[in-house]
C-alpha cells in the first residue's frame, strides 16, 4: 500500500464525505456551524487540500490559492495519515494557531466532532432504524466513488487500469437514492457527487440494502446481478476497470 | 410474448451459494457480454444443432455456439457416434490410445505444420507456445496486439488484474494491429530480448469493432519474425477452422510458426493443439509440460471425426455464406429503420454494434436485449459464430426476430432514428 495514495484518499474520500455527512444529519450541520473556518492540509509530497466550513456546509477541494484560516503542513504523507488516524497530533502553523485550538484543540472541538461523526457513521454495523442505515450506506457510497478516483490516480497498480479507461463519465448510483460520477480525462480520475448527464458507462445499486450489502462486503455482486438488484450497462470496460480500481480500495479505507 | 426466466434466476440464486461467481468466466453474466442480465438465461436445460433450451423452456438459436466449441451443430449425430465408440475402447488410460497418433497425423497434414501436442483449453496452449519460445531463443520478452486476449494466465494479463503480480507482466511489449511501423519500432527497441510475437489472425477483439489484415500486413510481420529470430505465434482458438480448414495463417497467405487450437477442434469434446514446425519439435519434447487428462482417447476420436465432416462438407464455405446472409439481412433492415447498425471481422465470426452519439452502447445493448428476450442468443460486445447446423430457414427467422427487436427499439427512441 502507498502511503501517499493513501493520504489522497484520507483527504479527498473519507474527509471529502464531511461534505455529504453535514448535508444529511442535522445534528452535525448544527456541529458545523460552529465553525467558519478554511482549514488547509498541505502535505510534502503528496494532497494539498482545503476543508471550507461555511455556515453549516462543507466543501473540500484541492488548494486553489485562496488564504486558509488554519494551515496544517504534514512533513510526508505518511505523517499526515497518522494525523487522520488520531495517533499523531497535528501541529498547525502559527497565524492560524488560535483559531486552530478553537477549531481542533480539544476531542469537543468542532472539527473534531464532525470527523469523529462520521467516522461513527461509517463504522456502524448495527442500526437502530432504516434511516440510520440509509444515511451509513450513503455516506459509504460517496466515500467509496471517491476512493475509486484517488486510488485510480495514485495508487501504483490501479494506475494501470485507470490509463487504460476510455474518456468519459461512469454514473455509480443507488436508484432513486443519490448519485455521484467518475470522470475520466486528461489521463486522471476524478469524483463529482453529482448525477451525470453524459454517462457512457453505469453501475446502479437497486436499493438501500444492496448498496449497503455490497459495499460492506456481505453479500456478492453476482448474485445481485442475478436478482437483478445490480444493474451494469453502456461501456463494460469502463465499469471493468472501475471495478479492478475498486478492488484496490478498502485497504486504503480500512 | 417476450421470455421470463423465473427458474434460471432460481438455479443461478442456489449456484451463487456453491461456485464462484454462480457462473464464473465468459459463460457468466460477469464478464460484460450479457448486459442487461435480465434479458439473458444463464443456464440450458438441453442443446440440438443450432439451437439451445433454458430451465424455463425458452428456446434460443445460438449465435455464442458456446462461445466457438460448437462448429457442427449440437449433439451431432457423428461425432457423438465416434466418442461413444471409443468410450466403448477406453478414454483416460495408461497408455495413450492410438487415437491419438491418428489424430496428430489428420491434423498436421491439414493444417501444414510438422507436429502437434495436445492439451485441453487454449489456454493451456497459447501458454505452452511461450514456453517453448523462451526455450528455444532463450529470450523473455513477448509482443502482443493491443485488444488481444489469449487466455487468463498471468502472463496474458496487466498488473491490475485480480491475483496478477507486476512481475508477471514485465517481459510484455504491446503493439497495434495493422500497424507495421509501430511493431518495427518495438522491435528495434527491443532486440535482443524478443522471444515471441503473438497474435490472433485479425483483431477479432470485444467492444470494438473487428478489423481484418491490411493487404501486406502478414507478410511483412513474417518476414520481420524471420529477421529477427522471433517466434511467430497465431492463436487460431477463436477462428480456426471457421475461415479455413488449413489454419487462418494460410487463410492469409502466411506461414506461422506456432499455431494454437481448441474451440471448434472437436465439436464440443475437450482438447486443444499446439501445432508447429520442425524446428521448434525439439524445444516442444524438452519443456517440461503435462496434465491427468491431456491423453484422453475420447476427444481425440471427436476430433478426428469433427475435422473429417467439415473437410467434406465445405464448411468454412457454409460458414461464409451464412455469416453473409444474417449480416446482410441484419443490416438491411436496420438501414430501412435509419438504424446505425454495423456488422465487422468475417462473416463466420461477426461482430456487430449499433453506432451511438455518445459511445456508450446503450441502444445496441437494448436492441440486443429483445432479440435475446425473443429467441436469439448474441451477446453484446464478442464476435458470434457460424455453426454448420445454422441453414438459410434458420438465418431468415434469426432476422425476422432481430427485426422484430429494431421496431421495439425504434418505437422506444423515436428521436434516435428519424428519418
Amino acid at each position: 500500500m502507498s502511503e501517499r495514495a493513501k493520504a489522497f484518499t484520507n483527504l479527498f474520500a473519507a474527509m471529502g464525505t464531511l461534505e455529504k455527512y453535514v448535508e444529511l444529519v442535522p445534528e452535525a450541520k448544527e456541529v458545523a456551524k460552529k465553525a467558519n473556518v478554511t482549514i488547509r492540509f498541505k502535505v510534502k509530497d503528496g494532497p494539498d487540500g482545503i476543508i471550507v466550513i461555511q455556515d453549516g456546509n462543507i466543501q473540500v477541494l484541492e488548494y486553489d490559492g485562496r488564504k486558509a484560516n488554519i494551515v496544517i503542513a504534514c512533513k510526508t504523507p505518511e505523517y499526515f495519515n497518522k494525523v487522520v488516524d488520531g495517533t499523531v497530533t497535528p501541529i498547525p502553523q502559527l497565524p492560524g494557531i488560535l483559531k486552530a485550538l478553537k477549531i481542533m484543540g480539544k476531542p469537543e472541538s468542532p472539527f473534531n466532532v464532525l470527523t469523529k461523526g462520521m467516522t461513527e457513521v461509517l463504522r456502524r454495523t448495527e442500526f437502530k432504524n432504516e434511516e440510520e442505515k440509509r444515511i451509513t450506506t450513503i455516506l459509504s457510497f460517496y466515500t467509496m466513488v471517491a476512493g475509486v478516483a484517488q486510488v485510480g490516480n495514485h495508487d501504483e497498480i490501479a494506475q494501470h487500469a485507470m490509463k487504460r479507461m476510455v474518456d468519459g463519465e461512469v454514473s455509480v448510483g443507488i436508484r432513486d437514492v443519490c448519485y455521484a460520477t467518475l470522470i475520466k480525462k486528461d489521463g486522471k480520475l476524478t469524483a463529482v457527487k453529482q448525477k451525470s448527464e453524459r454517462p457512457r458507462a453505469f453501475m446502479t445499486f437497486g436499493d438501500i440494502d444492496t448498496a449497503y450489502g455490497l459495499i460492506s462486503g456481505q453479500v456478492d455482486a453476482m448474485t445481485c446481478i442475478s436478482k437483478g438488484t445490480l444493474e451494469t450497462s453502456g461501456h463494460m470496460l469502463m465499469l471493468d476497470n472501475v471495478n479492478k480500481v475498486l478492488n484496490r480500495v478498502p485497504m486504503y479505507l480500512k | 410474448m417476450t421470455y421470463t426466466y423465473n427458474k434460471n434466476v432460481q438455479t443461478m440464486i442456489r449456484a451463487g451459494r456453491v461456485i464462484p461467481s454462480g457462473v464464473y468466466g465468459h459463460l457468466g453474466p460477469a464478464e460484460g457480454c450479457m448486459i442487461p442480465s435480465s434479458a439473458y438465461p444463464f443456464f440450458a436445460a438441453k442443446a440440438k444443432g443450432a439451437e439451445i433450451w433454458d430451465p424455463d423452456g425458452n428456446r434460443f438459436i445460438d449465435y455464442m455456439c458456446a462461445y466457438g466449441p460448437n462448429i457442427q451443430g449440437y449433439c451431432d449425430p457423428d461425432v457423438d457416434a465416434a466418442a461413444i465408440e471409443q468410450i466403448k475402447l477406453g478414454n483416460c488410460t495408461t497408455l495413450p490410445s492410438t487415437v491419438m497418433v491418428d489424430f496428430a497425423e489428420y491434423l498436421t497434414n491439414l493444417v501444414h505444420k510438422d507436429w502437434a501436442f495436445f492439451c485441453k483449453n487454449g489456454g493451456d496452449v497459447t501458454s505452452f507456445s511461450i514456453m517453448i519460445s523462451r526455450y528455444y531463443t532463450g529470450k523473455k520478452k513477448i509482443i502482443f496486439v493491443k485488444n488481444y486476449y489469449h487466455g487468463v494466465a498471468p502472463w496474458t494479463q496487466h498488473p491490475d488484474t485480480p491475483g496478477t503480480l507486476e512481475d508477471d507482466c514485465k517481459h510484455g511489449l504491446y503493439v497495434k494491429f495493422n500497424d507495421i511501423e509501430d511493431l518495427k519500432r518495438t522491435i528495434e527497441a527491443n532486440k535482443d530480448d524478443i522471444a515471441c510475437f503473438i497474435a490472433t489472425p485479425y483483431m477479432h477483439g470485444n467492444f470494438v469493432d473487428n478489423e481484418l489484415p491490411e493487404e501486406g500486413y502478414w507478410k511483412q510481420v513474417r518476414e520481420l519474425c524471420t529477421k529477427y529470430g522471433i517466434v511467430m505465434i497465431i492463436d487460431d482458438i477463436r477462428c480456426g477452422f471457421r475461415l479455413s480448414m488449413e489454419g487462418s495463417d494460410r487463410y492469409f497467405g502466411f506461414d506461422a510458426d506456432l499455431i494454437t487450437f481448441c474451440k471448434a477442434l472437436a465439436n464440443g469434446y475437450n482438447v486443444s493443439a499446439l501445432c508447429g514446425k520442425e524446428f521448434l519439435k525439439g524445444a516442444a519434447s524438452t519443456v517440461p509440460y503435462t496434465g491427468s487428462y491431456w491423453m484422453s482417447a475420447v476427444p481425440f476420436a471427436a476430433g478426428l471425426a469433427n475435422l473429417k465432416k467439415l473437410v467434406a462438407n465445405n464448411a468454412c464455405q457454409h460458414f461464409y455464406d451464412m455469416g453473409t446472409r444474417l449480416t446482410t439481412g441484419l443490416e438491411k433492415a436496420a438501414k430501412e429503420r435509419n438504424i446505425p447498425l454495423k456488422a465487422s471481422g468475417h462473416p463466420a465470426m461477426f461482430y456487430l454494434r449499433i453506432q451511438d452519439e455518445l459511445g456508450n452502447f446503450r441502444l445496441h445493448q437494448e436492441w440486443v436485449a429483445e432479440c435475446v428476450k425473443r429467441g436469439v442468443f448474441i451477446t453484446n460486445h464478442h464476435n458470434h459464430f457460424i455453426c454448420m447446423a445454422m441453414t438459410p430457414a434458420i438465418i431468415d427467422e434469426t432476422i425476422a426476430i432481430c427485426t422484430e427487436g429494431m421496431d421495439v427499439l425504434v418505437r422506444n427512441h423515436p428521436e434516435e432514428f428519424k428519418k
